[in-house]
């Protein structure tokens, strides 16, 4: 393996559960805020974990909406953002790459299909599959938001729709490699995800992974009483370019790398550790996947430390939003590019009692004289990514 | 740069499961579409399918075809202890790579090998719902007093590789591709790009997919992309009666890697990986852009990037759904790329035999090249009785040709325009 390739970042947008501005949540993450609150998407009053981070507002009615569910109107939103935000322009030499978790199926949406349905699946057609909504296929399609999202915008260049929970690294790393390669001049990329569905939330849950905590009570990740993860939800995009264009519009500067290892649950140690290694190495700080399970947390921080030290300080941005899936390294890219050039790195959002371990964990913003980060997600099965920023 | 090289392949098709069975398939000229068996579809609309012949996948079927495998069955029966086989195309893609890895003498020495997969839609499983529907939808409450241990109600997207990765131990990158009908064309595509850029050394790629149950036939039925007619012939690719496609079922699977690399172990490449474009149509998700242009983008890329002449290109496999929109749009692109070329540049698609294998189409076809590649033998394109004037390209009939081809060009547009083009090359 050799050293992920740097790109340039000249543009971005986020739906994140502290709001869409870049610089309200950066300040909200900085006076540690939190976007936890009891789950009023749905009623969940009966699930195990009845707390979730979810984007407040909802996305904007376009004519789109017919072929896109929610997260979907969400991921076409900021890539249309994003590529606004960089000023460049459209065309055959603008890739896109889209990462996202999975379906996360909508099966509200399919109600009118499956209530009458019987276990056999004996006379499934007249049972309800002949009220599936014609767009119902194309409603659930992999890669609807990425065909979309190209006519709209007029991306005519390379691109592909990732999927996985590390989705939004993958989407990254096939971007920066089209740009190597030069077959693109451009690369929009997005990354989008729920966990705040019924099924998944169930899921998760019945593995343990989920905060079973009330809205005031729920610990953070690298506490030593953490006890499982908030779900979250959130759509982001950047914009990226080879480096050495003169125009004096790079936000940063960005490589990224993803690995899996098969493993059932959270990534080996060495996983990380290696896909760590495809990065620069340097002075920095990191940005911690934080899911919130003290022998988890302990053994990322291991990880981390190996590669950066035993006292860097340690940041985590999915505290405050909750666990974001394949969005998440797109989130945690804007984020830090934003704290690094305010020179403030934010505490981790509700941390009362650091567990004892490797790292330095944050509890309130803390000024910084560094340039660059680190920042991991993780994901099952095994999944992790991993980015590092640097700034002018 | 690396030249990347095909070293072994596996596939699963209608025709059964191995690549030898997709060959004679081919070759026989025959169409293995047939009427609908692993579930209930009497009632559907859509009452045929290019569907493999097993009706529920237990462990009795899998074991034989896995083959010999050094390996802790214990990953298997992890999977098998929470429902994995209900999910088809798990079970194809684990078969195809099996076959790929033994047919290029794979073991522990390439357990550094990366995954990069297509695969389809999560499945959803109707007996999982049943119990619990009330008035309201899904009572979860209920639900959750009774959960068992095992996945319920869809697989995860990225079981099929989850599954390989760790049966294999596989410890490079794993990469999952949800790129529609061009997942399984550019899964080899980042593949060769991994390989060629020093990235990855070897790559266990393709793609798995199944749509052959009520959802699946369902929500294509009601978006209206099947033939209409539940006959046996209903894809006819290129044909001037063609109404829509068949959908299939199925996997192929490769092992990519470096040309040196596989000398080195005393390998015999099968394929070289000449080169692969992608394009977007940025036009309509419910249509591919009329004029062919994207598609053209795609294959003009992929002979950029190659370093070939239009006129080095000997046989095109074609996405060739069978679609009245898709086989002219593909045509044109053709046409106008390959100009006078395209008179005696010889075209197929093999959809009409074996169905539209989705995610897995573009692996599954190029599976058929590299047998082309190696058999001298071109497959002809099922049911294509009656040339459609608007498709002024040279389409091999239903019988298979036998030529000596160097260069192949297989195309791949997915739903929502976007588009892949891989040439290989044969390895002399």
């Amino acid at each position: 393996m050799r050293s992920a390739q740097r790109v340039a970042i000249k543009g971005w947008a986020w739906r994140t559960p502290l709001g869409s501005s870049i610089e309200n949540v950066t300040r909200k993450l900085l006076a540690g805020e939190r976007a936890v609150r009891t789950n009023t998407r749905f009623d969940a009053a009966s699930y195990l974990c009845t707390v979730a981070s979810s984007i407040k507002e909802d996305p904007a009615v376009v004519r789109q909406r017919r072929f896109l569910r929610r997260m979907g109107l969400f991921a076409l939103e900021v890539a249309r953002e994003a590529l606004c935000h960089s000023g460049l322009l459209v065309g055959d030499r603008v890739g896109l790459f889209f990462g996202y978790g999975g379906l996360r199926a909508h099966w509200g949406d399919m109600m009118p299909a499956f209530e009458h349905q019987q276990s056999d699946g004996n006379g499934a057609w007249e049972r309800g599959m002949n009220l599936l909504h014609p767009y119902w296929m194309l409603q659930h399609l992999s890669n609807n938001a990425h065909a979309l999202a190209a006519e709209e915008l007029r991306v005519r260049g390379e691109g592909a729709t990732f999927a996985g929970a590390n989705a939004g690294a993958q989407a990254l790393a096939a971007a920066i490699r089209a740009l190597e390669a030069g077959a693109i001049d451009t690369a929009l990329v997005v990354g989008y995800d729920s966990f705040i569905e019924p099924e998944t939330l169930v899921d998760l849950a019945a593995r343990g992974m989920l905060t079973t905590q009330t809205e005031n009570s729920v610990t953070a990740p690298y506490d030593r009483t953490a006890q499982g993860f908030v779900p979250g939800e959130a759509a982001a995009s950047v914009v990226l370019q080879r480096v050495g264009s003169s125009d004096g519009r790079d936000l940063a500067y960005l490589q990224a790398a993803d690995g899996a290892d098969g493993e059932a649950a959270a990534p080996r140690l060495s996983t990380i550790t290696n896909l760590l290694a495809n990065l620069t190495q340097g002075d920095t700080i990191i940005d911690g996947a934080g899911w919130a399970q003290p022998a988890q947390d302990n053994a990322e921080r291991i990880a981390l430390a190996k590669f950066a030290g035993d006292d860097t300080m340690l940041c985590c941005t999915m505290s405050a939003l909750g666990q974001l899936g394949a969005a998440a390294p797109l989130v945690q890219a804007i984020a830090l590019t934003e704290q690094l050039c305010l020179q403030m790195l934010a505490p981790i959002a509700g941390l009362q009692h650091a567990a004892a371990g490797l790292l330095r964990p944050l509890t309130s913003a803390t000024p910084i004289n560094t340039r660059s980060a680190l920042a991991i997600s993780m994901g099952t099965p095994g999944l992790a990514g991993a980015i590092r920023i640097d700034v002018a | 740069m690396t030249t990347a090289v095909i070293s072994g392949f596996g596939a699963v098709s209608a025709f059964g499961v191995g690549s030898a069975q997709l060959f004679d398939g081919l070759a026989s000229a025959r169409s293995a579409v047939g009427q609908i068996r692993s579930f209930d579809a009497s009632h559907f609309p859509t009452r045929v399918a290019g569907e493999v012949d097993v009706a529920a996948i237990e462990r009795h079927w899998i074991m034989p075809h896995l083959g010999i495998i050094n390996t802790d069955t214990r990953v298997l029966d992890e999977f098998e202890s929470i429902g994995a086989w209900r999910d088809r195309k798990i079970v194809f893609g684990l078969l195809a790579a099996m076959e790929a890895w033994r047919n290029a003498r794979c073991g522990i020495a390439e357990q550094a090998a990366g995954l990069v997969m297509a695969l389809g839609l999560e499945q959803a499983f109707l007996e999982d719902f049943a119990p619990f529907f009330n008035d309201k939808g899904i009572d979860w409450q209920a639900e959750q007093a009774v959960r068992s241990t095992g996945f319920r109600y869809r697989s995860d997207v990225d079981l099929a590789a989850q599954l390989i990765s760790r049966l294999l131990d596989l410890t490079g990158p794993t990469i999952v591709n949800a790129s529609a009908c061009a997942a399984g064309g550019l899964a080899i595509a980042q593949a060769a790009s991994l390989i060629e850029r020093g990235t990855a050394s070897i790559i266990l790629c393709g793609g798995a997919d199944s749509m052959v149950n009520p959802l699946g036939i369902g929500g294509m039925t009601r978006l209206g992309a099947p033939s209409p007619r539940c006959e046996l012939d209903a894809c006819r690719p290129f044909d001037s009666r063609r109404d829509g496609l068949v959908i299939g079922e199925g996997a192929a699977m490769f092992v990519v890697e470096s040309e040196q690399r596989a000398l080195q172990r005393g390998v015999k490449p099968l394929a070289r990986v000449l080169g692969y474009g992608s394009s977007q149509d940025a036009y309509r998700v419910t249509a591919p852009r009329p004029d062919g242009a994207a598609a053209r983008t795609a294959m003009q890329c992929a002979l950029k990037r190659a370093q070939l002449d239009g006129s080095a290109v000997d046989y095109i496999n074609a996405h060739g759904t069978g679609t009245p929109l898709n086989d002219v749009a593909e045509a044109r692109a053709i046409r106008e790329l390959f100009g006078a070329h395209a008179d005696r540049l010889p075209v197929s698609s093999i959809k009409g035999a074996i169905g539209h294998l989705m995610a897995a189409s573009g692996a599954i076809e190029l599976a058929a090249c590299v047998m082309s590649l190696q058999q001298n033998l071109l497959p002809g394109t099922a049911h294509h009785q009656q040339k459609d004037p608007h498709c002024a390209i040279n389409v091999i009939g239903e019988q298979p040709r036998e030529e000596k081809v160097d260069v192949i060009l297989s195309n791949s547009f997915g739903f929502g325009g976007q588009n892949v083009s891989v040439i290989l090359g044969r390895y002399q």
